[in-house]
């Protein structure tokens, strides 16, 4: 008889942090007193929380306990499942609360969540077909399978659900245009090659409830008349496909996959396709190729994929995200989808916080929810009590959201009038310490790296602008560099044939707009007001501070460094590579950066 | 196309085993019977290189090429587009750290910097005994965790320049870190 239920968190990022071993311990405890039987242990996917990892919640109370390490691992079960007793040095603590928190809903960073796309993530067991059955599972594609074709679509277009991987097409249309498509035979993709930097709800999607893109992917066949389906996973995602790979065997077992689904006469399979780090191989006419056996290489739209896709025939091609949405749209209705979220941009949006924010993780809110409540309310603001500076969005086809626009609300539309894009939903918050010149230039060395080269304006374009970026950074900026990277970029904007492209200068141009000042710095006072680009910084040593102990001598990889045991060390400017190895070493703040 | 002229333009004709060959077809038969008919190269291309220590010599390429109806340059140029493939022999174990925005600004750039002095190479080699290959990797989608590294299939967050001996001792191993 089981009295209790553990689960722990086993999405990708628990698993960094050391959840096997905490299972272990955890079984070993258990039965060390002899209660192995009474205990059931689930590994879920991720429960959103990454940086209170592992996460281990004992039901029936659901008792949160985060941080889980090998050596306390047994106290929950002596402690909270033998003498029922809590353990409050596991409970997590918020940092502007007065007590514990005994269960996620006490905890800030869940409390304001509304989970839809998340909805069996941490909850059921990604391997059980059974539990996700039991949350409602397969109930929609039941549903569909009476529907018909027609009303499927119908109620997947007044839902408003908008393509979650960043463009925001309207999904239904898409639908609509593959089944109205002549051509056969079809086929359903799911574009799971999540590439943008910092997003990664795909990947906790397909973890920790692959169920949910099977089922709405054997919808999608069944309303637009295709019979193969392919997922398109990265292959940084090992665990993501070890476990879809697992689930598509079970919905076999189970007749929700391959012959005469449900005994409804209809067949639909699906096969997994593997990227192998390509990022333009998000784009869906380069998706396509790849899955081809052929470079990944975008081609002109149109023809759309709906009217040639895969092997010239109509495609429906959609994100994981996505798709995620489909079953309980069906099961609850287009009027249901729409009571949250904003009128053009209906339903949830799950944001994965990353950067220099205390709560790191995925979290699904309405659209329309302001960057402040998902940075401060949610997120629980900026780490070490530095100063919020900007939110990077869209990875390097989107740009910064400043402070002065933290109370906007967030959906796909609004983000577009100030120079960004909500792109799959990636939240890259930077604080004071991170110079907007440097990340303008990572992201647009991301692209110069990741262009396919097909089209002249993304490839030479977007080299030519790097360069500029580069000699900034180098302290070799001149005079109207700002003026070329801005109509340089315009013109690659314009002319390049796919969203790779369109969007490559966004970094660029989007600092520019909000952080002009900076720019500036690096090319008129050659100074990087943020002390990160390393050829604008000077290191020097505070007599007043300095109590010779000689770390940074010893550290320092060129000896730049002179001075006698307790004695004031100097630092050789030129020989200096600022390294900034002497900064890190000192424990007297004696290194002055400026 | 004949086989014979593919293996030849590669400069290296016989380099490719009876056992080689007997393999390679069992590889793509088996693809192409599990696709129903449509090989996927991808697949194929993992598994190769797994079998083959981490690379894609040109004579299997050929050789592939040859089974799946495909010229040798449709192949070269699949492989050489996708960074995670290489074409370069590699070491046993591909160490591919995330250099990507996420990673990019809580300290990526002083995990590559720390690795490369501690394996004594840069980006894109492997190591003098053959052991580890280093590679920077797009993201790895636990950003939550970050900055992070892959290697093999294990993946490690939260670093600190401190934490890679460790983590490359228990791959040196065998074991997990």
């Amino acid at each position: 008889m089981i009295r209790n239920q553990l689960l722990i968190c086993a999405g990708g990022a628990c698993i960094t942090s050391g959840e096997k071993s905490v299972k272990d311990a955890l079984v070993e405890e258990l039965a060390r007193n002899g209660i192995q039987d009474e205990v059931q242990i689930i590994e879920t996917g991720c429960m959103g929380a990454c940086d209170l990892g592992p996460i281990v919640v004992v039901y029936p109370e659901g008792t949160f306990y985060q941080k889980v390490n090998v050596q306390n691992a047994g106290l929950i079960v002596s402690e909270h499942l033998v003498k029922g007793r809590t353990v409050p040095e596991l409970l997590y603590h918020g940092p502007t609360s007065e007590k514990k928190a005994q269960t996620s809903e006490e905890i800030p960073f869940y409390t304001r969540q509304v989970k839809r796309v998340l909805r069996n993530c941490g909850v059921i067991d990604p391997l059980s077909i059974e539990e996700y059955i039991a949350r409602d599972g397969y109930f929609g594609l039941g549903k569909a399978l009476e529907m018909g074709p027609d009303e499927i679509i119908k109620t997947v277009q007044d839902s408003g659900l908008r393509g979650r991987g960043g463009a925001g097409f309207p999904t239904g249309i898409k639908w609509k245009a593959t089944k109205d498509a002549t051509g056969s035979p079809k086929y359903v993709v799911c574009n799971g090659d999540e590439g943008d930097p910092g997003a990664f709800m795909d990947r906790s999607v397909l973890e920790g409830d692959p169920h949910s893109v099977i089922e709405a992917m054997v919808i999608a066949g069944f309303a637009v008349g295709a019979a193969t389906g392919y997922v398109y996973v990265r292959a940084e995602y090992p665990l993501a496909i070890e476990r879809l790979d697992y689930a598509l065997k079970k919905a076999r077992e189970y007749g929700f996959l391959g012959k005469n689904i449900l005994n409804s006469g209809f067949d639909f399979d699906i096969e997994i396709r593997i990227g192998a780090g390509a990022f333009v191989c998000g784009e869906e006419t380069a998706l396509l190729r790849s899955i081809e056996g052929k470079r990944g290489i975008p081609s002109l739209k149109p023809p759309f994929p709906a009217q040639a896709g895969l092997w010239g025939k109509p495609t429906l091609i959609n994100n994981v995200e996505t798709y995620a949405n489909i079953a309980p749209i069906l099961i609850n209705g287009a009027d249901w989808f729409r009571s949250v979220g904003t009128s053009k941009s209906p339903g949830t949006k799950v944001f994965a916080l990353v950067g220099k924010v205390q709560n790191t993780g995925l979290v699904e809110v309405p659209m329309g929810t302001t960057l402040r409540e998902l940075v401060f309310d949610i997120g629980g603001g900026i780490r070490d009590g530095k100063k919020f500076k900007g939110a990077q969005t869209g990875g390097p086809s989107g740009g910064v959201i400043t402070a002065d626009y933290l109370d906007m609300p967030i959906d796909f539309d609004t983000v577009k009038e100030i120079g960004t894009i909500m792109g799959s939903g990636g939240l890259v918050i930077l604080d004071e310490d991170n110079c907007m010149v440097d990340v303008a230039k990572f992201y647009l060395e991301f692209i110069v790296d990741e262009s396919c080269g097909k089209c002249t304006p993304c490839r030479e374009g977007t080299r030519q602008m790097y360069r500029i970026m580069e000699r900034i950074c180098d302290g070799k900026g001149r005079g109207g560099d700002v003026e070329k990277l801005k109509s340089l970029g315009k013109v690659i904007q314009l002319t390049s044939l796919c969203g790779l492209g369109q969007t490559a200068p966004n970094p660029v141009l989007s600092t520019i707009r909000f952080f002009e000042d900076e720019y500036r710095a690096h090319i008129e006072d050659k100074k990087c007001p943020a002390h990160v680009c390393k050829h604008l910084l000077t290191y020097s040593i505070n007599p007043d501070k300095c109590v010779g102990c000689t770390a940074c001598a010893r550290q320092c990889p060129v000896q730049a460094i002179g001075g006698q045991v307790k004695k004031v060390h100097v630092i050789d400017q030129a020989t200096c590579i600022k390294c900034g190895a002497c900064y890190e070493v000192c424990r007297f703040d004696a290194i002055l950066k400026e | 196309m004949g086989s014979d002229k593919i293996v030849q333009s590669t400069g290296k004709a016989g380099a490719l085993s009876e056992d080689d060959r007997v393999f390679l077809q069992g590889v793509v038969e088996r693809n192409r019977a599990e696709h129903h008919g449509r090989v996927s190269y991808m697949d194929i291309m993992f598994e190769l290189e797994h079998h083959y220590g981490n690379s894609l010599p040109g004579e299997v390429l050929g050789e592939v090429a040859r089974l799946v109806g495909a010229p040798a340059s449709q192949l070269n140029g699949f492989v050489t587009f996708y960074t995670m493939l290489s074409t370069k022999p590699r070491g046993r174990h591909v160490i591919r750290v995330c250099t990507s925005g996420p990673c990019h600004v809580t300290g990526a750039p002083s995990i590559v910097a720390e690795l490369k002095r501690l394996l004594g190479v840069e980006v894109g080699e492997t190591t003098s005994d053959g052991m580890f290959a280093l590679e920077a990797s797009s993201c790895l989608g636990i950003c939550g965790v970050s900055p992070a590294l892959m290697i093999d299939d294990d993946a490690y967050g939260n670093l600190t320049s401190g934490d890679l001996p460790r983590i490359l001792a228990a791959k040196r191993g065998g074991g997990d870190a």
